[in-house]
């Protein structure tokens, strides 16, 4: 084992310690008017009130349809750009020490995605009719 | 002690999300119990020190898989009820994965408990007085670059791959030109004419 | 204060008070302000307009969001009777959550940071990529049509956008070589002619802001990015179904990313805690003051672009992320680590 830790911990403590507190004090929200209302007698549900909205009249068809399958390839690309962006974020901080290899590499990477996005865009992938 | 703890939690909530993942009979449930298992995980290699390695872990997964998982199983509208169905079919194949992923457990523990493997024989010694994402960024890009560029090359076959197979293009649609809309000048569509009372409009 | 609370009453558990004391200086306010910031949005919007805006609470109507705070609390909760009864009621905490925990990292002053982390930047895109599942989550939930359509349309929008925000990102760490916010902040000292504070100030790196402030807009679905709540074709978008106080919580935490991104704007390019100019004086004024007047330079720029441009088409709003931003700040990311490594690394 290391004697030191490789970051230092106690900084993310606060963090675990606001999503506690975040998460507290957003679920106080939802489950306080709930109560609330419950006591001052508001929450007086009937089967219209509890129906989905469709503009006043009763919905012909299950709301979870298909859908198109331009959003999944919008989804496939970004987790494409998220990776080659996830590759830039240590280089953009390490520049200064890797010199012109690193840079070199890294443009011969941003061409190798740039020949795939100029494919994406002459294919019409990123058209959205 | 707070970090035991800490890794307690997030260890208790990653396996038991884990589990859930693959017990939640609605297929949505699964994905959100996944993304919850994907959190954890962050939070663990935080404790292991990979603060980079964390935030990645939620950005490319929870901000970017997970949304497409997400999108599939909203929106393909597959029906998993039939897809069980298949159960008995699929159990062989199963079983052998269960023995593969149990054999690898064996071998990680006993390579474990034997030791031999220790951290300090690694290529590059971890440094301590710089950030993780400095660290790795000194030897991606350097050390390890035609691993590096193959992985550009991965991207660039999953990219061409995915629109391959899902970009489908379809008939019949007005493409707005913007480029040819914004070079339109007023005076390529209107004409100002001097029109006499009486007479109809020469178009 | 720690060290004053851990005499107080030992080392861990002083920590603890003061660490919570802390966070509950940030949420508390934070809340104050965007109650504050929604009243502020609707008078200047009512300018433009010509029109008053609230003016019946309070002098001036400012009390008016408290007003509707507890009307709305008192409000009965609706949850349809088709909805997912848990997830319906999870997705709004998400979504309240995710907008308060992104201000953990940002630096308010010089030493006036609640988690000073190495990748305090990464973790700002961590938790603003979990945001979006506040709005997948509710319009799934809800079981209705509107919110689903209105849920896959955010979801693809604020996708889209966060690429060109991760370049965008990108140069301006070549520029300050680390991801630390404060380390960004100083960075940016005396950045321009040796005397002017701020990343935008930079020629090089001005596009880059205006691309994030654009980007910035689109992410919160803010006007003229808000089809996913564009009340001609959605009703009411992802939230048509929720009522009472977790339809607000929505509202609190549009608000609260809305100043988020105001705050990283002023923070990323506009020198953030510094004053504009790195002249001794002006440092007598705190740091906090400064990013406040930034901050609320960002927001009326916010509300300026709602009340003045025409919302958007869903296919222009992809053309802009997709084949504008995209390539450009990609084309960016050359462009400023070239310049770095003649100039800085002397290649």
């Amino acid at each position: 084992m290391r004697e030191k830790p490789l970051v230092d911990l106690s900084q993310y403590l606060p963090i675990l310690l606001f999503l506690g507190v975040a998460l507290a004090i957003s679920g106080a929200f939802v489950v306080l008017p709930m109560i609330v209302n419950r006591l001052t007698g508001t929450a007086k549900p009937n089967p219209d009130k509890l129906a989905e909205y469709e503009c006043g009249f009763p919905a012909f068809e299950d709301s979870r349809a298909q859908f198109d399958v331009r959003f999944y390839l919008v989804a496939i690309l970004f987790i494409v750009f998220d990776l080659e962006a996830a590759f830039l974020y240590p280089w953009a901080v390490s520049l200064g020490g890797i010199g012109l290899t690193g840079w070199a590499s890294m443009m011969l990477f941003l061409v190798e995605l740039g020949i795939g996005f100029a494919y994406a865009w002459k294919k019409g992938a990123l058209d959205w009719e | 002690m707070i970090q035991l703890i800490a890794f307690y939690l997030f260890a208790v909530m990653v396996v038991g999300s884990a589990a859930l993942t693959i017990f939640a009979r609605n297929p949505v449930h699964s994905v959100l119990w996944l993304i919850l298992a994907f959190f954890n995980a962050a939070g663990l290699m935080l404790l292991a020190g990979a603060e980079f390695i964390a935030m990645l872990l939620i950005i490319v997964y929870v901000g970017a898989v997970a949304v497409l998982f997400l999108f599939v199983v909203m929106m393909l509208d597959i029906d998993f009820a039939e897809l069980r169905s298949g159960f008995a079919r699929y159990a062989p194949l199963g079983v052998l994965l269960i023995v593969v992923l149990a054999a690898e457990m064996i071998f990680a523990v006993g390579a474990w408990s034997a030791g031999s493997l220790a951290l300090s024989q690694r290529i590059a010694p971890t440094p301590d007085e710089i950030p993780n994402i400095q660290a790795l960024g000194t030897l991606i890009y350097t050390r390890y670059l035609f691993i590096f560029e193959a992985a550009g090359l991965v991207l660039l076959v999953a990219m061409i791959g995915a629109i391959v197979l899902t970009h489908r293009a379809r008939g019949g649609v007005r493409v707005q030109n913007v480029w040819q809309q914004n070079k339109r000048r007023p005076q390529d569509a209107v004409r100002n004419i001097n029109q006499p009372v009486g007479q109809g409009v020469e178009l | 204060m720690t060290e004053w609370f851990q005499s107080l009453i030992g080392h861990g558990l002083g920590w603890f008070v003061a660490t919570l004391i802390l966070i509950l200086m940030i949420s508390l306010p934070l809340m104050l302000a965007v109650a504050m910031v929604i009243y502020g949005d609707r008078k200047i919007w009512a300018a433009m307009a010509l029109r008053r805006g609230p003016n019946v609470v309070g002098p001036f109507g400012v009390l008016q969001s408290f007003a509707d705070g507890l009307k709305v609390f008192l409000q009965e909760v609706i949850i349809p009777s088709a909805a997912n009864k848990g997830l319906f009621l999870i997705a709004p905490i998400i979504t309240f959550t995710v907008a308060q925990l992104a201000w953990a990292v940002i630096p308010f002053g010089k030493h006036m940071v609640l988690a000073n982390i190495n990748v305090g930047l990464l973790y700002i895109l961590a938790i603003s990529s979990i945001g979006v599942y506040g709005i997948i989550i509710a319009g799934w939930a809800s079981n209705s049509k509107y919110p689903f359509y209105s849920a896959m349309r955010a979801a693809a929008q604020m996708v889209s956008y966060e690429v060109s925000i991760g370049f965008v990102l990108v140069t301006v760490v070549l520029w300050s070589g680390t991801f630390n916010l404060s380390g960004i902040v100083e960075a940016q000292r005396a950045h321009v002619f040796g005397i002017i504070n701020g990343f935008g100030f930079n020629p090089l790196l001005f596009p880059m802001a205006v691309v994030f402030l654009i980007s910035a807009m689109a992410e919160t679905g803010r006007a003229p990015f808000d089809l996913t709540e564009a009340e001609s074709e959605l009703v009411a978008g992802y939230q048509t179904e929720y009522s009472s106080m977790v339809f607000a919580l929505y509202w609190l935490g549009e608000y609260a990313n809305v100043l988020l991104m105001c705050a990283l704007n002023a923070v990323l390019f506009w020198g953030g805690w510094l004053p504009p100019i790195d002249w001794a004086p002006l440092y007598h004024i705190p740091g906090i003051v400064w990013l406040f007047i930034k901050v609320l330079a960002f927001f009326f720029v916010f509300s300026w672009v709602k009340a003045t441009v025409p919302r958007y088409r869903y296919d222009q709003l992809m053309r802009l992320g997709w084949k504008i931003f995209l390539p450009l700040s990609l084309f960016w990311v050359f462009l400023v680590s070239g310049y770095l490594m003649i100039t800085r690394y002397g290649v």
